[in-house]
Order: C-alpha cells, then sequence, then structure tokens
C-alpha cells in the first residue's frame, strides 16, 4: 500500500486526466458536503430548541392535584383532590436524595396600592427554593428565605412591570406595598427572560399568603427540581415513582391520568430530542443516497480507466504481474479519489461552518455544527465507499487476457 | 529447455471449431536461437502464446526447464511468466507514462526486488542495449530501434530462461531491424535460449535453426549457417 511505484501509477493516471479526475471527484466531494450541511443543519436545529427551553431549569417536575376519573378504594370517581401542606412535607422527606429544590405553589390575586397607584397582579405564595425552580433573576434587592416563610414575614418580591406601574421611577425596595389592605415591604425585584406576564407576577413567603389569605393549609402545586446528573430514564422514572406514591397517599387509582398530573420538563425534550434523531436519521439517508450517486460515478470512470488501459494490464501480465497486484493497484486509485475529494468536501463544510456557524442564533436555529464523530464515521465511509467503487473495475482488470490485450497488432 | 509432445489447440468460432495447432512436436535445447516462420494463420502466434503461457493448450504436453505447465491458475502463470520468460512485442509494448528505465525494471518489480537493486539493474540492462543515456526518456521521446531495445532490455532484466520474441523487428525499417538482431543474436552469444516468431526470410536467417509452421502442424525443421548482422548495420 505504501509502494512508492502504486503511489506514482496512481498520481500520473490523475495528472493525466484532470478533468476527469475532477468531476468524479467533485460528484463525491458534493456528496459529502451535502451529508455534513445536512447534519449541522439538524445539530443547529437541536441547539435552537435546547435554547428556547433554557428558561426553566430543565430538571424540572410540577405536581399538579387534579379530579379523578376513576371509582378506586371506596371512593367515587369526580373526587377533587386538594393538596396541603403536608404533601409537601411528605414529597421532600420521601426523596431527600433526589430532589434538589421543592418548593410548594400557592396562587392568589391581589390589588396592590401604593400612594395613589393601584393594580390588580396574580399573587403567588411559594418556598425558598423556587428561585431556583423558576430561575427567576433579581435585579434589585433580595429574594426571601426560608427564615421569611418560617415567621410568615410580610414580605414580598415584584416583578419589572409591577414595579413600573406602581413605583415609576421611584426606589421600591424597602417601601411598603398594600395587598388587599394588609402591608408588605418589597424586598426584591425580580425580571424573568421568559415572557412579560411573568413580570407581572408578584412572590412572597406561601406561609404568608396562606395565613392572610384564608388561613388554610392549601397549596395549589408542588413544584421541585431533581438531581441534575440524572439522564432522561432516570428522570422518567423518578417521576413515576412521584407519581406512584403520590396517588397512593391520595388513594387514586394507578390507572388513572386524572387524578394527579406530574409534569417533567425531560419528557419534552424527549420529544424533541427523538424528533430530532428521526431528522438526523432521514438526513444520512439522504446524503447516502447522495453519495451512493457519487461512488457509481467513481465505478464507472473506474471501468473506462480500465478499459483504456487494457493493452498496459495486459503488458503487466505478460511481465509477470499478478491479479492480485492489479487489483490493488485499481481500489487504491478508487479508494484515493474517493477519500481525497471526500476530504476537500468534507474541510469546505468544516470550514463555511465554523466561519457562518457561530454568528446564526435565531430561536429555532443556532450555532449549526458537526462532531468529530460526524467526521470520523463520514472519512471510514469515504474509504469504504472508494473500495466499493474500485472493486466491480478491478475485478475486471485482473481478468483480463493478457493475449487478448496484446492481440492488436 | 523447451519440450512441447503433441500440442493441440482449436478455437471456437461460433459453432464450429478452428483447429489451429494439430499435434506440435518440438524441442529446443539452452541456448539455442530459433526462428518460427509461417504465413498468417499457420499457427505461430498461437504456439508462441502457449509458450508463454498466456493461453492455453487443449491437449499435449509443455514442459519448460523440467517443470511441466499445466493446470496454470491466473497467479501460478503469472509467476511462471516472470520467472521463466521474457517477452519482446512487435509493438513494443511499453508503458508510456514510464521512463525507459522504470520499465526496464517494471519486471523486476514484480519480483519484488527491492527498489534501489532494482535501479541498478535495470540501468545496467539498458547500458547492454546502449541507452544507457536514455533511461529518464519517456518511450515518446524514442525511435521505434530504441524502443525496442529498451523491451529488449525490460525482457533481459528478469533473467528469462527463454526469450520470446514476437515479430521484433516488424514495425521497423531494415536497417533498424538488423540492429535490433544484432542485439538478439549477442544476448544469445551469451548463452541465452531464443524464439523469434517471423515471416522475414532475412530475419529467420539470422538464427541458427528455422522452423516452419504451416497449417498448423511443423513442415520444416532445420538447422542454419547464421547470419550475422553486425555485418549490416
Amino acid at each position: 500500500m505504501f509502494d512508492r511505484d502504486i503511489w506514482q501509477e496512481i498520481f500520473h493516471t490523475l495528472k493525466n486526466n484532470k478533468l476527469r479526475t475532477f468531476l468524479t471527484g467533485f460528484s463525491v466531494g458534493w456528496a459529502i458536503f451535502i451529508l455534513v450541511m445536512l447534519l449541522a443543519s439538524v445539530n443547529g436545529m437541536q441547539n435552537g430548541f435546547t435554547n428556547q427551553f433554557n428558561d426553566d431549569a430543565t430538571n424540572t417536575i410540577f405536581v399538579r392535584p387534579g379530579t379523578t376519573s376513576k371509582a378506586y378504594a371506596g371512593f367515587e370517581k369526580d373526587r377533587r383532590i386538594q393538596f396541603e401542606n403536608d404533601d409537601y412535607q411528605y414529597i421532600k422527606q420521601s426523596f431527600p436524595k433526589e430532589i434538589e429544590q421543592i418548593s410548594a405553589r400557592y396562587f392568589a390575586n391581589t390589588n396592590a396600592r401604593y400612594k395613589s397607584e393601584t393594580g390588580s397582579y396574580p399573587f403567588q405564595g411559594v418556598h425558598a427554593d423556587f428561585q431556583v425552580i423558576e430561575k427567576t433573576i433579581i435585579t434589585k434587592g433580595r429574594y426571601f428565605n426560608n427564615i421569611d416563610v418560617l415567621n410568615k414575614a410580610k414580605v414580598a418580591i415584584i416583578g419589572r412591570k409591577v414595579k413600573e406601574d406602581l413605583f415609576n421611577k421611584e426606589d421600591a425596595v424597602g417601601k411598603f406595598v398594600e395587598f388587599n389592605g394588609l402591608p408588605f415591604r418589597i424586598i426584591g425585584i425580580f425580571t424573568d427572560e421568559g415572557d412579560d406576564n411573568a413580570e407581572r407576577r408578584i412572590y412572597a413567603p406561601i406561609t404568608t399568603l396562606q395565613r392572610n389569605y384564608g388561613n388554610t393549609n392549601n397549596i395549589n402545586q408542588i413544584a421541585l427540581t431533581y438531581n441534575s446528573s440524572y439522564d432522561l430514564t432516570e428522570a422518567l422514572e423518578f417521576s413515576q415513582r412521584l407519581e406512584d406514591i403520590m396517588k397512593r397517599r391520595h388513594k387514586i387509582s394507578p390507572e388513572d391520568q386524572a387524578g394527579i398530573n406530574v409534569w417533567n420538563y425531560a419528557e419534552a425534550f424527549d420529544n424533541i430530542s427523538s424528533f430530532s434523531s428521526v431528522l438526523n436519521a432521514i438526513s444520512i439517508g439522504v446524503g447516502f443516497l447522495i453519495l451512493i450517486a457519487g461512488i457509481v460515478g467513481i465505478g464507472n470512470i473506474m471501468v473506462f480507466t480500465i478499459k483504456e488501459r487494457t493493452k498496459e494490464i495486459g503488458v503487466r501480465k505478460a511481465l509477470g504481474a499478478m491479479p492480485k497486484q492489479i487489483i490493488n493497484l485499481v481500489l487504491l486509485e478508487s479508494t484515493f479519489i474517493t477519500a481525497l475529494s471526500g476530504f476537500i468536501g468534507l474541510i469546505f463544510a468544516w470550514i463555511i461552518l465554523s466561519l457562518i456557524g457561530p454568528t446564526i442564533n435565531t430561536p429555532a436555529f443556532s450555532n449549526p455544527s458537526v462532531s468529530l464523530s460526524t467526521v470520523i464515521t463520514a472519512t471510514i465511509i469515504l474509504i469504504v465507499a472508494g473500495v466499493l467503487a474500485g472493486l466491480i473495475p478491478a475485478i475486471k482488470a485482473a481478468n483480463v487476457k493478457p493475449i487478448v490485450a496484446l492481440s492488436d497488432k | 529447455m523447451i519440450e512441447i509432445k503433441d500440442l493441440h489447440k482449436s478455437y471456437k468460432m461460433g459453432s464450429n471449431s478452428l483447429h489451429v495447432l494439430k499435434g506440435i512436436n518440438f524441442t529446443a535445447e539452452a541456448g539455442e536461437l530459433v526462428a518460427i516462420m509461417g504465413s498468417s494463420g499457420s499457427g505461430k502466434s498461437t504456439l508462441l502464446n502457449i509458450l508463454g503461457m498466456l493461453d492455453g493448450a487443449d491437449s499435449g504436453e509443455y514442459i519448460l526447464d523440467g517443470v511441466p505447465i499445466k493446470d496454470l491458475t491466473e497467479t501460478k502463470a503469472a509467476q511462471y511468466r516472470n520467472k521463466f520468460l521474457g517477452f519482446v512485442f512487435q509493438s513494443f509494448n511499453l508503458i508510456n507514462y514510464k521512463s525507459a528505465l522504470e520499465n526496464v525494471a517494471l519486471p523486476l518489480y514484480y519480483q519484488k526486488v527491492a527498489r534501489k537493486e532494482r535501479q541498478e539493474k535495470a540501468l545496467n540492462y539498458l547500458d547492454r542495449v546502449g541507452l544507457k543515456e536514455w533511461a529518464t526518456h519517456l518511450p515518446s521521446e524514442l525511435s521505434g530501434g530504441q524502443k525496442q531495445r529498451v523491451a529488449i532490455a525490460r525482457a533481459m532484466a528478469a533473467e528469462p530462461k527463454v526469450l520470446l520474441a514476437d515479430e521484433p523487428t516488424g514495425a521497423l525499417d531494415s536497417k533498424t531491424s538488423y540492429e535490433v538482431m544484432d542485439l538478439i543474436q549477442k544476448i544469445n552469444d551469451d548463452g541465452n535460449t531464443i524464439l523469434v516468431v517471423t515471416h522475414e526470410e532475412d530475419i529467420a536467417h539470422m538464427c541458427k535453426r528455422i522452423v516452419h509452421l504451416k497449417d498448423g502442424v511443423i513442415v520444416e525443421d532445420k538447422k542454419i549457417e547464421q547470419v550475422r548482422a553486425e555485418q549490416y548495420v
């Protein structure tokens, strides 16, 4: 393979047939170029999706009570399930290792008043952990902490829009705002990358809200994040366990889909990744079909080359060339053209991707690129393709009868 | 050196077959210079092809330097050709993109001789045919006679037992023909066995023995007084 004479011959053939070599090489290079670009595009879409979901922590689970749809354990169906503080404690204590952050949520509405400015806003009671779960960004002041929750402190953090409504340009942190007539001290202001509506919210310790709005232990939802090192299977398995214990606790049939809703972000991700793997498969398929056209082109040219060189092959055989050596020569030549032109296509695609890839950053499409493993796979495919392209011509060449080849006098 | 017994060969031409060689018996000792003559269709080229293992016989025996040649696979035939035989063709059959030196070195390459040794040997043989200065030239830069001398050097480079020349002067004018024959005679003087297929009387008379073929049988086999080509050069 590393014989100087063989390479000399290959280079000679290629040099003497520049146009032919270029045209065949082009088809393979083009095929690899398209294949890489397709894969990079799918990668770009995948990146775009991932970015869109980055707003909330991706290892989040929301647990919501619902209304049963099946009779179970002596209860009729259509029973409304209500979560209470105990449920929060129960989950927290049941999965001490699995859960990273956990917060209950209590939903209310409030009429807020500061001096002469008033407005109506959603008012949520949460635990201090909720800041991480929701990825709330405090621009000024602080989030409330566990002590605030424990003391049922009348403190609140308000969204950027709320601050603009009530305070205009005035500094809000430290001021008192009346929510339904009760004064709360504003300790922080937050923004949310997700949407403007989220910035119209007001958060306060859940204990404070439960005490002052109906003196209740009820909660509307439990939000939590689990161990971020879990892969998809582990994440789904965890949410299943969570659902099971909550159904058992509230005596809901295990088959009942409506009694409790456990919503895991990972499932949404699962859907996206299966979607993009289908796209991936399609682009590999299309790329391969184009590549096959290129391979056939090279095979075609090799057959032609053999035809042209029949006499030379005959002479070689007369001088003692073994069929094996002739096959070697032809295979090496086709593999060389395939691999070389494929590499050129690969490098072109790579250059284009590294030049324009990082500049593309739209919601649905971001930083298209290919991984090293794709490049290595493509290389292996190219070499195999080259051998395949040369195989039939090589066998044809090996079967050249010297007597026939030399007979034209 | 060469021993042939009752050699038959026929070709299928559509529905009927053409009996080309009809029982050839022939022996050649080492160091002989034999001209095989005959008109076209006499079977002389077929005989040479069989001797050259480029074609197989239908029946009969062929023993080359004590080795029975039969049931050849492609690979085996290639090995035997490389080891036993050197070919000189009418149309030279040099590889046009290789220099004279590379052409001469080619059979050595198939003998797996190391590159350096190959080059030295090839240059040595080019020197013997008087073309040392032309070593780096391509065949297209050589005259017909020079090409044939390169081809002879190539055939000799593998140090074959027998040199088979198929109309070696067929494409040359008479002056260069004699130059080539002079070279062949000198190689023969060194003790090499050479078979020359020709239909030219004067070329045949520069050999030591003439075998006449007609319609697939040997009609005449006689030793002759060799005419030296040197005097015409």
